[in-house]
């Protein structure tokens, strides 16, 4: 992983320590929160870019005291994208030669969990993948779905499309607000771990609107705020936060706002198990700790027992419906 | 909202983190500074020998440099500490304090004994913390911060020690744990915690101020002191500066407090803000040879028989302050303008704090550089219990609906850099929302923070 390639300076003067030539800071915006439009919150972490080492900056997560909404501000400017997604971070190749055995188990599991989202669709369903990375989802409905169903790709970033094109995909470089795709044509649309990466959510979900047919539905899923995890690590190395990446994140009260601003019908939030906060969570902390590189390594999206202990433990917490991810569904009303 | 824009008065870290916010939410804005400069309080100085002296703070914590976007331009505070010197002896604050007997055997009883109502900040300490230690050590240092008696200043000054002691010392465990100067004590607008710890931004405070001022530079009068705020029918209308009226929507002012009753016409209503009263403090920073003189970066110094309360040597947290193997101890003198302190020269104030540190710390006379010497009328709010209730309504409200006052000395309140920030962006956001004249927030949600309450009441109260 990249702590292996990281080039640590001894004790840089100033700012968090960073790879080589990525030296300059980045430019930071400042935001309101964008449900609320307002600025009324509390600083509740300071990070750092703890797994890339993308930049030097410090970052504030931000608490909308009306809302509950979790937000970066200030956060890198869209002309710094192509840093804080360097050509490793892991969306952009995530196979099952670099992955192994936790690709065959998140591909299983991934794929039950989309088809459950496709219950009741026709047979000449057309399903839209927003944010779809190097097209992972895309190749499960491949083998898994109907092979009637047209299912699309988009994402904003070339690299990520170009990895999918690598795959034999077809998908589009764009964003939703600005894709060249008919209105009122989809009948599912997936956002699955894309919302908390967008610029401005309200805007994305006005846009999957105007993309869904009358009753059609949008699926979210984005890391959950109301865990145990986020309480525990929600000061600096909660792995959600995925420093300076994740830009809003939303427990079930702020999805509930989303839709209710966007005009969407809440159709079912429900909370999901995932490992990946928990993993990351440690990971984050030994890093901080400047813990050994073999220890920091047991916490990947590579070591199959520590996902898989923390995938147990998780599903302790989904009992209580405190799973690490929301899934919502909301639909375009008739 | 309004097209009139808000009159901002005073370009320090208020003032620009009040200009940041209200044209963040599209507010107009005109930010009116006297000085040929930015930075208020907050300026730094660096002399040709590699020094570097700040008038006002010396550090933020790593969360305000993340929120201000200054984070990759701070360097972390490895280590800050405080000891207390009675009768020739150092202690550890407040810890160290707790191993001398007599301290522990009043404060014991000050704890079983405690009731009724403190009228007054002697009475709150010695009830607080025990007699013995009150009086040889919190009252002294308390008095000589605010020129006047324990027993005529007001309890709620004591407020300022926020954290339980378990709490004081978990932090201060693990900020030894972390190699880190965990903050404690310096915020109270949110919550401190293991994970906030100093840091000192390149080029000071100023740095601060500087980033603060890059978006609103446009809207920056420098030379411009405000010579009147305008008021009718309890609505302040229009600012004049530079003897041209502007018409305003409303007014944040940060000059200290006192001051508003003589630029605000049209209204008597700030007129019991004329008898606040500031202490003035003279910083005499003496330059020397060698490091680590003193035990810990403070040494307070209660005993009444030095001119000083207050020993500073900042080079222990941050040793970039001064070249290496040269060190800068900051001796902070109470004064009242033109009092015998006042009226001395560097030279006699740099021969006063010599003497008296050399009666600890005798190396220091031959290792001593030179000086440089700072003044200030507007160091701390004195809470003289004379004005408490006064005080009291005027932290809710100037009596002037669309007239704040915000900042360390807008607000006549003890606070520090965090508190200034956060504090007046929750106020810009009660003028951002009467402005357009929302109602005031009320959908709390589960877990919001406690200081909701006090925010809403903010809205309420105005």
């Amino acid at each position: 992983m990249v702590i292996d390639t990281l080039q640590q300076e001894k004790g840089p003067a100033a700012g968090a320590r960073h790879r080589s030539g990525n030296a300059d800071p980045l430019a930071l915006t400042h935001q309101l929160c964008c449900l609320c439009q307002r600025n009324d919150a509390e600083a509740i972490a300071v990070g750092e870019d703890f797994e890339y080492r993308t930049s030097p900056d410090t970052f504030a997560a931000l608490n909308c005291r009306r809302c509950g909404l979790v937000y970066l501000s200030p956060r890198p400017a869209m002309s710094a994208l192509e840093r804080i997604y360097p050509p490793d971070y892991h969306a952009f190749q995530f196979s099952a030669e670099q992955f192994g055995l936790a690709y065959w188990v998140r591909s299983w599991l991934e794929a039950r969990r989309l088809l459950q989202c496709c219950e009741g669709l026709p047979d000449d369903a057309r399903i839209l993948d927003i944010g779809c990375g190097d097209g992972f989802h895309i190749k499960l409905f491949q083998r898994y779905g109907r092979p009637s169903w047209n299912v699309l790709g988009i994402d904003a970033s070339e690299k990520a499309v170009a990895a999918a094109r690598k795959s034999g995909l077809v998908v589009q470089h764009a964003d939703v607000q600005t894709a060249a795709l008919p209105h009122e044509s989809f009948d599912l649309i997936f956002l699955i771990a894309t919302i908390e990466h967008v610029e401005d959510p309200v805007d994305v979900l006005l846009s999957v609107r105007k993309l869904l047919k009358p009753g059609g539905r949008v699926v979210i899923v984005t890391d959950n705020t109301g865990t145990a995890d986020f309480r525990l690590f929600s000061r600096r190395h909660w792995g959600g936060y995925h420093f300076p990446r994740h830009w809003n994140l939303f427990n079930e009260s702020s999805l509930r706002q989303l839709a209710a601003i966007s005009s969407m019908q809440v159709t079912r939030i429900e909370t999901i198990v995932s490992p990946v906060n928990w993993v990351y969570s440690i990971r984050n902390w030994l890093v901080d700790r400047h813990a050994p590189n073999w220890l920091i390594e047991q916490f990947s999206l590579k070591t199959p027992i520590t996902l898989g202990a923390f995938t147990v433990i998780n599903n302790l917490f989904q009992l209580i419906g405190k799973g690490a991810l929301l899934r919502a569904t909301f639909t375009r009303p008739q | 909202m309004t097209d009139k824009p808000v009159a901002i008065i005073g370009a320090g870290i208020a003032g620009l983190t009040a200009a940041n916010c209200l044209r963040h939410q599209g507010v107009p804005i005109l930010l009116f500074e006297a000085g040929d400069k930015i930075a208020g309080m907050a300026q730094s100085y660096a002399d040709e020998d590699g020094f570097t002296y700040d008038f006002g703070a010396h550090f933020i914590t790593n969360r305000l440099a993340a929120a201000i976007g200054i984070g990759s331009k701070c360097r972390d505070v490895k280590y800050y500490g405080e000891s207390v010197s009675v009768r020739g002896r150092n202690y550890t604050y407040p810890f160290g304090l707790m191993s001398v007997p007599r301290f522990v055997a009043s404060a014991v009883k000050a704890k079983f004994s405690r009731s009724g109502e403190t009228k007054t900040a002697a009475e709150y300490f010695r009830r607080t913390y025990g007699r013995t230690l009150a009086d040889e050590v919190a009252l002294p240092i308390l008095e000589a911060w605010s020129g006047a008696p324990g027993d005529q200043l007001a309890p709620s000054v004591g407020n300022k020690f926020s954290h339980s002691v378990a709490y004081t010392l978990y932090l201060s465990m693990l900020s030894r744990w972390k190699g880190l100067a965990v903050s404690s004590g310096y915020c109270r607008a949110i919550a401190e915690n293991p994970q906030v710890w100093h840091v000192y931004p390149e080029g000071g405070m100023a740095g601060v101020c500087n980033k603060l001022a890059e978006p609103i530079q446009d809207a920056v009068r420098l030379r411009s002191p405000v010579e009147k705020i305008i008021v009718e029918n309890d609505q302040v209308v229009a600012v004049r500066a530079k003897g041209v009226d502007h018409k305003v929507s409303a007014v944040v002012s940060t000059a200290p407090c006192p001051m508003l009753p003589k630029l605000v016409s049209g209204t008597d209503r700030l007129k019991p803000l004329e008898a606040f009263r500031y202490r003035p403090m003279i910083f005499v920073n003496l330059r020397l040879k060698g490091r680590g003189i003193l035990p810990d970066t403070v040494l307070w110094m209660p005993e009444r028989k030095f001119p000083f309360f207050r020993l500073t040597e900042t080079t222990q947290s941050m040793p970039w302050l001064a070249p290496a193997g040269k060190t800068i101890i900051t001796c902070d003198i109470g004064c009242e303008v033109n009092d015998a302190h006042w009226r001395m020269s560097d030279e006699q104030l740099a021969a006063l704090c010599l003497e008296n540190v050399s009666k600890l710390y005798p190396e220091v006379s031959e290792n001593y550089l030179g000086c440089r010497v700072m003044k200030t009328p507007f160091a701390y709010p004195v809470f003289l219990q004379a004005y408490e209730e006064q005080r009291v309504r005027f932290e809710r409200s100037t009596g002037i609906d669309n007239l704040m006052s915000i900042g360390r000395n807008g607000e006549f309140a003890h606070i520090l850099m965090e508190d200034i920030y956060w504090s007046t962006l929750k106020k810009m956001q009660t003028l951002v929302d009467r402005l357009r004249q929302l109602e005031p927030a009320q959908d709390v949600q589960d877990g919001a923070p406690s200081c909701e309450k006090e925010f809403a009441d903010e809205l309420v109260t105005g």
